[in-house]
């Protein structure tokens, strides 16, 4: 048990380590709090169809495996997939970063510090202070048309890491959601309908309601006992209030 | 062994992963976005590839089904409309529902941060010396210069406040998303009706499009 808890309490060090604003790891941070954010919408939505009355007892006994099964295929692909695709893009930075020759990092990181500084002059997020110091740290002399210190090739380099780390969350978002995930949500209602239809077979003969009839939107539908169809199925997740946890 | 490795990746040149970082550096603009954004960029990123591609996965996807399956009442292919009409509502009203929340969290964080984080800071380092003296401590407390502490504030203030952002959206969805996105989906459902029956009747009837 104590060793659990050890075990259970060093993992959440490493997760907390893995979300620590660094450089390297901006990325890591969103596709962690990315994930949550599925987990949780995932248990919101099973638990919804565990508790709903609608539901029938039986069709639950398959539902909520099925959900589970879902969210667990959903979120861990996404998750493999964008730690990949983050760690690969931060290799490549990095080797990048070193390639980099040292004019055209000057040149660079250069541009960097005086957009950074003008940011933090100017606009509605403006942070005189901040731009004070940042010219402090990144110019000798204090000089905004002077030559640029180590920090500020350093804090470029750094910004180079982060953008990429970023984009590799961002590109794993992107792909998990708008692509992995109609295809593990479509293809499991499909399973889910036939299970439905081999368990009651007149479901089969039944004639087929317009899918956008605007009378269906309404909240009468759901007062029902019968049968799930895969219409109807899906409906109820995605209409049954909980079905719309999208966090 | 690692040594090896990086030499390796040295000689290769120009894989796609240095080639994105390096169109990345080439636009500043888009260097800056990246290396600042935060949870409320990815969900913005993430939910508009969503109600772009979602909808037109959805209903490719009940094609495919419905055709290696040899459905022929075509209900996949029907459900896979009204889940298509479903995901642009979800996508659409999540965003607007949780960049508000998050923009509010993280500036709320970030605030905390800026102010008490060093205090903070200083006591866990001094509950957990092993553990927390380097994860906060590095980021809060040890300050050289005001630019390091407020962007370490900032970057601080980003990751707590979207974990704590998620906290509130647990119970604001059920509040706030749930209705919302119901009501899109309403109206959405009736343009989409609407459209549907425009593009229907020429494609039923060949003749008369031809004639036009």
């Amino acid at each position: 048990m104590a060793q659990d808890i050890q075990k259970t309490t060093n993992g959440i060090w490493k997760l907390l380590e893995a979300c620590t604003p660094n450089a390297e790891k901006a990325g890591n941070a969103l596709l962690y709090l990315n994930a949550i954010g599925m987990l949780f919408a995932a248990a919101s939505n099973t638990t919804a169809t565990a508790i709903d009355k609608n539901t029938r007892p039986e069709d639950k006994k398959f539902l909520i495996p099925a959900g589970v099964a879902t969210g667990v295929a959903n979120i861990g692909i996404y998750f493999l997939m964008t730690r990949k695709i983050i760690k690969y893009l931060e290799k490549s930075a990095l080797s990048y970063v070193d390639k980099m020759k040292d004019n055209e990092l000057v040149a660079k990181a250069t541009d960097f510090a005086k957009r950074a500084v003008k940011k933090a002059e100017k606009g509605i997020f403006k942070k005189p202070e901040l731009a004070v110091s940042m010219k402090k740290d990144f110019f000798n002399g204090a000089d905004i048309n002077g030559t640029i210190t180590e920090a500020a090739k350093n804090a470029y380099k750094n910004n180079v890491k982060a953008a990429a780390s970023v984009a590799g969350a961002f590109a794993g978002a992107v792909i998990g959601c708008s692509i992995l995930t109609p295809i593990i949500r479509d293809v499991s209602a499909y399973f889910v309908q036939k299970r439905m239809e081999k368990n009651n077979p007149e479901l089969k003969n039944k004639p087929h309601k317009p899918y956008y009839d605007p009378t269906r939107v309404g909240t009468g539908i759901y007062n029902r006992k019968q049968p799930l169809s895969m219409t109807s199925f899906m409906t109820f997740t995605n209409k049954n209030l909980n079905g719309n946890m999208k966090i | 062994m690692k040594v090896n490795s990086v030499n390796k990746q040295q000689n290769f040149k120009g894989s796609f992963g240095e080639k994105t970082v390096g169109f990345i550096t080439k636009h500043p603009a888009l260097l800056a976005t990246l290396a600042g954004s935060s949870v409320i960029a990815q969900k913005v990123v993430m939910s508009s590839s969503e109600a772009t591609i979602g909808p037109a996965m959805d209903i490719a996807i009940g094609k495919t089904i419905s055709k290696i399956t040899n459905e022929k009442d075509g209900r996949t292919k029907q459900s896979s409309k009204v889940q298509a009409v479903r995901t642009f509502s979800q996508a659409v009203g999540g965003t607007i529902v949780g960049v508000i929340i998050r923009g509010i969290c993280i500036a709320g964080a970030t605030a905390l941060c800026m102010k008490a984080g060093g205090k903070i800071g200083e006591e866990l380092g001094k509950k957990f010396p092993d553990k927390f003296a380097s994860i906060v401590n590095n980021g809060l407390t040890k300050k050289s210069s005001d630019y390091e502490k407020i962007s370490n504030a900032s970057a601080w203030g980003k990751n707590i406040g979207g974990a704590v952002a998620l906290m509130v959206m647990l119970v604001t969805n059920f509040l706030i998303d749930a209705p919302f996105i119901n009501l899109i989906n309403k109206n959405a459902t009736k343009v989409v009706k609407n459209i549907g029956v425009k593009f229907k009747k020429p494609q039923e009837d060949k003749n008369s499009k031809e004639v036009k």
